[in-house]
């Protein structure tokens, strides 16, 4: 297959402008364009939807709430009362990576969040906060964290690597899972378009059809993979509350 | 595999930071306050609501106890009146009948006494024709002539008892 039809190819990032500060490269690409888009999509959409304030809402609004209710459920089911003063980081990850999924489904516009530096990036701030705010809320008991109490003292030696182990790994399998899914989802599409053109006469519409059911599917996994995100990112709050 | 590829890594990251610390701040700062108090105006409202219908409810039970009770003491005080109706009506029914009676009473007694003073002017009248009669009919077939206190006298030891 040639490379310029390539199914990677919707990966390719395409520099809109060339910008270069201190000797990096900072330039406005396919994929800023998208986290643009993405964040106007948020802001405006939350904004201008609850701007009348009415009591009795309308639709748009109804779904500017739903998503806020979603969200501080989720923080209030897993974290307590603890949690309330993450909300708004979480609900800006979730819906950062949910519209960021959302945008991506868009035919010909780009997916950030298959990126994995993006996702890495996210997944790693994530990480970052919560080992702080493990440290703030328990200071060295913290490390307590990878000793597990109740097991024979001689399995020690080989849990606890594992446990530190298992910890380290947060923002990788964090951020491959995002990452992976998008990746597999629209390469998967995006061979299944190549078989619509390939494919002799009427038979085309065979893989025509799985697209449109794929896409459906797609739609789902990005709801999916940002709720997972969201929720995982709870749950690490929560262990930094709560140790073993 | 162009995600491997780390030419736009920082460019990507640069603009990550950017535009998620963005979001981070608009969202906390501005959209997120604008729902919560949409949010808590709403369940205050629900909440005024849920109250004043609480008090409501209690006082139309309590104006119901109140027509309950007025219901209860009209019907008391209306099985009284038609009590004191009933037996007034019935006393007044006795009285009245007694009197009638009394009335009746009388009314035969003087019946009696009226018949009883026609009929002894009746056999008064008739033992005086009888005494004309005869005298008459005595004086027609036997020039006989009686005087009034031997005829009566004859009259008196015949005459017929009408009792």
């Amino acid at each position: 297959m040639a490379a310029k039809d390539s199914p990677l190819k919707q990966f390719e990032i395409d520099p809109l402008s060339n910008i270069e500060v201190a000797g990096y490269n900072i330039s406005f690409t396919n994929s800023s364009l998208a986290m643009l888009i993405t964040v106007l999509v948020i802001t405006l959409f939350l904004t201008l939807t609850v701007n009348t304030r009415s009591i009795v809402p309308s639709r748009m609004q109804l779904i500017s709430e739903l998503m806020y209710n979603f969200i501080a459920q989720l923080l209030s089911d897993t974290v307590g009362d603890n949690g309330k003063k993450y909300f708004p980081f979480v609900f800006s990850l979730f819906m950062f990576v949910l519209i960021g999924n959302m945008v991506g489904m868009i035919p010909y516009q780009f997916t950030f969040t298959s990126h994995i530096i993006v996702t890495f990036a996210l997944a790693a701030l994530v990480f970052i906060g919560v080992t702080i705010l493990g440290f703030i809320n328990h200071g060295i008991k913290f490390f307590s964290f990878f000793y597990i109490p109740g097991v024979p003292f001689y399995m020690h030696p080989l849990l606890i690597p594992i446990e530190v182990i298992s910890y380290l790994s947060r923002p990788i399998s964090l951020s491959v899972r995002l990452f992976a899914n998008m990746l597999a989802g629209h390469t998967l599409l995006k061979v299944f378009a190549g078989f619509v053109v390939s494919m002799p006469f009427f038979t085309g519409v065979f893989p025509l059809a799985f697209i449109v059911a794929l896409t459906g599917l797609e739609i789902l996994i990005a709801f999916l993979q940002a709720y997972v995100f969201a929720i995982l990112t709870c749950l690490y709050i929560n262990d930094a509350y709560h140790l073993h | 595999m162009p995600q491997l590829n780390p030419e736009f890594f920082v460019s990507q990251l640069f603009w990550l930071a950017v535009f998620f610390t963005f979001l981070f701040v608009f969202l906390w700062r501005v959209s997120l306050p604008r729902i919560a108090t949409v949010l808590e105006k709403r369940q205050n409202k629900i909440d005024e609501n849920l109250s004043s219908a609480k008090e409501l409810q209690e006082q139309a039970m309590e104006i119901e106890k109140k027509i309950n009770d007025q219901i209860n003491r009209a019907k008391l005080e209306t099985d009284e009146k038609i009590k004191n109706t009933i037996n007034n009506l019935q006393e007044d029914a006795s009285s009245q009948l007694f009197a009638l009676d009394r009335e009746l009473e009388k009314k035969v007694l003087d019946a009696e006494k009226e018949i009883k003073k026609n009929k002894d002017n009746q056999i008064k009248n008739i033992n005086n024709e009888i005494a004309n009669i005869t005298k008459l009919t005595l004086g027609k077939i036997t020039d006989i002539e009686l005087s009034d206190s031997d005829l009566n006298k004859v009259i008196e030891t015949n005459k017929v008892s009408l009792n």
